[in-house]
């Protein structure tokens, strides 16, 4: 398969048997994964020519009981995004790492972990703490984390409550 | 061997944002490098979750703090793919002005902000000087000088003032005029070019390895992978106007590649001037009701645009309600700001490690957000 060529989808539907189905963008595909067949169908795109990997990100479906993770890919010679995702099980939320594919994930699985508590295994430094200081609870974009009742518990209510009041000067001529 | 560990930054005057690198240094050569990021964590994500679709036009601003525009762009176009409308075809020519306008101000502030760590502060003075001639345009555009919240879902909040353009062409001339005399005080000059040149290298591999995008992946790859070409947004596909490459890739290549993208811009703010509708519709509503209840329908979208660091994108997720389910920020100098200077600082030396933030392009708040 050459790079040059917009027949990525149809390759990967002949030799994966996955189907990559037009996302709601231009130029924008959105690719469903298993959980299991994730690493290699990454190593299969980017020899395919999704060199890049832009984003990797997660969603915190509650209702549903899953994560699922985005990994973001574009490929420039043709500048199409695939949005490639999987679906993890929110209870236990393990996937392999992706950084021997993509090296540059390694930032993004550390922020996942961090924000989201899915763990990458395979990777020796994604516990590492990266934006928060001391964090002592639940990783904080999941969607049964409440940043008020946080807040409440973990600041002392202002003695003196804060009025924001205009300061008006009256003018008499 | 001895290794002292040195702290650059939260606040150093090389240091672009409240972004700190814990150094392990031997003598003035740097050994190991961590990038501590986290002081400017303001949790956008999240609170982007917790407000209106329109409400959040006040918050993305704050997330580039140098270049706001382009999140409105990326959040207005992933709100207009969702919700499939059509943008008005003035307000599209709008929208060009202020990027393109928010592009030379950053530029502009860049290649005078390498005056800080060469210790030549004049140039400094002049690009913020330069920059602030068109922050004067956007007061006059939009009312505000660095969070403009000009471009919203569906347009831009309100037509162009009379006479802007005119004030546009005087800016743009006089900025044309200036950028040679820029050129020999900053690009040229022994202080600077003796610094940078040969300084600071970016190899193709590294670009593709850590996934670095924008100048830094054209100075060194010699494609023209700009968004604006691949992936025409706005009017790109309908102005002309020129990629600069280069496959050498050292901190001067790519100040030159900056020097070199503002001409284009002006001739692009020239284009757009001769070329945009003179009057029309700027704005659609999205959405039925009041603005503060839109909605928007149930899906996910990734929208980018060519920000002055590389490719700068918003993943957005709607459940269909009046606020966002999930938006993921991609902030274009995660790759180069955090795994870049963990792996490829080492090896330089303490004075360089301020030129290399700098001429990398690390922006601290799309890191944190």
């Amino acid at each position: 398969m050459t790079n040059s060529t917009n027949n990525w989808i149809e390759c990967l539907k002949k030799e994966t048997g996955l189907e990559a189905k037009e996302g709601t963008a231009s130029l924008q595909y959105v690719l469903d994964v298993d959980k299991q067949e994730a690493h290699q169908t990454l190593a299969y795109l980017k020899r395919a020519g999704f060199g890049q990997l832009s984003l990797l990100t997660c969603i915190d479906w509650i209702e549903q009981g899953t994560f699922q993770l985005i990994f973001i890919l574009m490929h420039w010679e043709l500048g199409h995004h695939l949005i490639v995702r999987a679906l993890l099980d929110r209870e236990n939320p393990e996937f392999t790492t992706i950084t021997d594919i993509y090296p540059g994930a390694a930032y993004y699985e550390r922020e996942v972990y961090e924000f989201f508590g899915v763990h990458f295994r395979g990777s020796a430094v994604y516990q590492k703490p990266l934006f928060l200081e001391r964090w002592d609870d639940m990783p904080p974009l999941r969607k049964d984390f409440d940043p008020q009742a946080y807040s409440d518990g973990k600041f002392p209510k202002r003695e003196h409550p804060h009025v924001f009041k205009a300061n008006v000067v009256e003018v008499t001529e | 061997m001895k290794e002292v560990k040195l702290f650059l930054g939260p606040q150093h005057p090389g240091m672009h944002g409240n972004y700190s690198v814990h150094m392990y240094v031997d003598g003035d050569m740097i050994k190991k490098a961590r990038p501590t990021p986290g002081f400017l964590h303001r949790g956008f994500e999240k609170l982007m979750e917790r407000r209106f679709w329109m409400g959040n036009l006040a918050l993305i601003p704050r997330i580039c703090v140098v270049e706001p525009d382009i999140n409105e762009m990326v959040y207005a176009m992933g709100i207009e793919a969702l919700a499939d409308v059509d943008v008005p075809e003035r307000a599209h020519w709008i929208r060009m002005i202020i990027l393109e306008l928010g592009r030379l101000a950053i530029h502009m502030m860049s290649i005078g902000g390498i005056g800080g760590p060469t210790g030549m502060y004049t140039a400094t003075y002049w690009g913020i000087a330069q920059r602030d001639l068109i922050l004067d345009l956007f007061e006059k555009i939009t009312g505000a000088r660095i969070y403009h919240m000009y471009i919203v879902p569906g347009g831009v909040r309100k037509d162009l003032p009379e006479g802007i353009l005119e004030d546009l062409a005087k800016v743009l001339d006089q900025l044309e005029k200036n950028l040679p005399e820029y050129e020999e005080l900053i690009l040229r000059h022994p202080i600077i070019h003796t610094r940078i040149k040969d300084n600071i290298l970016l190899p193709a591999s590294v670009v593709w390895e850590l996934g670095v995008t924008g100048i830094g992946m054209r100075s060194a790859t010699g494609a023209k992978n700009d968004l604006r070409k691949v992936k025409p947004y706005a009017r790109y596909d309908q102005v002309e106007f020129d990629v600069p490459t280069a496959t050498y890739s050292d901190a001067l290549t790519r100040m030159n590649l900056k020097y070199q993208e503002m001409h284009q811009s002006i001739r692009i703010l020239r284009q757009v001037m001769e070329k945009m509708p003179p009057d029309g519709p700027v704005r659609t509503a999205f959405s039925p009701g009041s603005a503060l209840r839109y909605t928007v329908p149930a899906g996910m979208v990734y929208t980018a645009v060519e920000s002055s660091r590389g490719e700068y994108g918003y993943f957005i997720v709607s459940d269909g309600k009046e606020k966002p389910y999930r938006i993921a920020v991609r902030g274009a100098s995660y790759a180069q700001g955090l795994l870049g200077i963990e792996k490829y600082l080492p090896g330089y030396r303490i004075d360089d490690a301020s030129i290399w933030m700098d001429t990398m392009g690390v922006c601290s708040p799309e890191i944190d957000r």
